[in-house]
């Protein structure tokens, strides 16, 4: 295996490539605005498609769940967290499009950015550090889960979407974000687990956590910045 | 699970992190999206190039939900920018709209005054009714001007704009299936798009 070492450096590469390629941006891009703006009653598999594709690029939503899975080594941890986050997301999602609930996008994408940073604080065991006692972790990614479902449901908001068929609409947006979460995920986990066999990883491990911190400041900063200008 | 790292660690982690995105926020992201260059780095770097020309491209006031349906795409509506920011040129573009079953859209362009704009647009069947009109820069009070109002399956015209501001149609579809339009422009104009 230790023949292999560059190999895997080399895949680990070019998989974190792909995935910092695919995540454009965390808007909704003209084509979709276009469709989302136009449609009229039931489009199961274009939603489903424009949910799978917002959690896909959004790096946002990327950087936390590397954040989230980073030190978790048993499958059964990354479903249950990834389960957690989930139930989180799909509450906020169809409570704040159904109920009509407007949130501040910028202010919403600033605390999914405070997520990013308290995740990688929480690798660092910060918490544990300087409270004392750790936080529950679950509780955070469901917490926090709800945020970030949130930020979907402002993004969707933006529309006006017609009535029609919303609920069924919406219900293949969440699916949609759930395939497009697992696609993400196996990138992550492939890449990570990759990662973990080398000294490297214990070695990178506070410098990668360092930056998730750091990634997550600077996309509060841009955002309560955007929300100051607005 | 977590590794659990020194104090000192801890510290110089979180200074560094906020350092580093402290450096990155202030000479790359506030210039390149918000065109706030408090170092003049990002001028140095011409990544305020990049807020500027979406200043540029409008976008319509208290929305950011317009979208440009224009199938000849963004690299033309980024020329576009360019083109009428110096001025010098006039651009076409060929765009697709489709108007939903009983609903109506405006679809604007921004233009300054005494730019002129030709236009040739057809739908795909049925009539519609239409109001194209401008609205003035800066305006709240809803005043618009109307230059045409007609129920037309295809119309071809040209005018020059009265004020700067948002000029554009209305189109209202009153029957049960969806019309598509296509819409060809040409002049000096820069692309806001569908209004909801």
């Amino acid at each position: 295996m230790l023949n292999n070492k560059p190999m895997y450096r080399t895949g680990l590469l070019l998989l974190l490539m792909l995935v910092s390629v695919n995540a454009l941006a965390h808007g909704v891009d003209d084509n979709t605005r276009n469709f989302l703006q136009q449609n009229t009653g039931v489009q199961f598999i274009p939603f489903l498609y424009i949910g799978a594709k917002h959690m896909l690029t959004g790096y946002d939503h990327l950087l936390f769940l590397v954040g989230v899975i980073f030190f978790l080594y048993k499958s059964r941890d990354v479903l249950l967290y990834v389960t957690m986050f989930t139930i989180g997301h799909s509450i906020t999602l169809l409570w704040g499009v159904l109920g009509n609930i407007q949130v501040n996008a910028y202010l919403i994408d600033a605390i999914i950015g405070l997520s990013v940073v308290y995740k990688g604080f929480d690798n660092l065991g910060g918490f544990k550090r300087v409270l004392g006692w750790q936080p529950s972790t679950r509780w955070a990614v469901l917490i926090f889960g709800l945020f970030h479902g949130f930020g979907l449901a402002t993004k969707l908001q933006e529309f006006q979407l017609p009535d029609e068929g919303l609920l069924t609409n919406l219900l293949a947006f969440n699916i949609g974000v759930e395939f497009g979460q697992f696609a993400a995920l196996a990138f992550i986990l492939i890449a990570i687990n990759f990662w973990r066999r080398l000294p490297s990883f214990e070695r990178f491990a506070t410098l990668t956590n360092t930056f998730l911190m750091s990634a997550g400041l600077m996309l509060m900063a841009y955002q309560l910045t955007g929300f100051t200008l607005q | 699970m977590e590794q659990s790292v020194s104090l000192t660690t801890l510290i110089k982690a979180s200074v560094a992190a906020i350092l580093l995105a402290g450096v990155a926020f202030v000479s790359f992201i506030l210039p390149a999206e918000y065109n706030i260059d408090p170092t003049g780095f990002g001028q140095k770097l011409g990544l305020t190039v990049l807020a500027q020309s979406a200043e540029a491209a409008p976008i319509a006031p208290q929305s950011k939900t317009n979208s440009v349906v224009s199938k000849s795409n963004s690299v033309v509506s980024k020329t576009n920018c360019a083109a009428s920011k110096t001025n010098s040129l006039a651009s076409e573009n060929v765009i697709e709209i489709t108007v939903p079953a009983n609903q109506g859209i405006e679809y604007k362009l921004q233009m300054n005054q005494h730019d002129k704009l030709t236009y040739e647009w057809m739908t795909d069947g049925d009539p519609l009714y239409f109001d194209l009109h401008g609205e003035p820069e800066g305006d709240t009070t809803g005043y618009f001007e109307s230059y045409a109002i007609a129920t037309l399956g295809t119309m071809k015209g040209s005018f020059i704009a009265p004020f700067d501001g948002s000029h554009g149609w209305y189109w209202k579809n009153t029957s049960a299936k969806a019309v598509a339009i296509q819409l060809i422009v040409n002049g000096h104009y820069q692309i806001i798009g569908l209004k909801p």
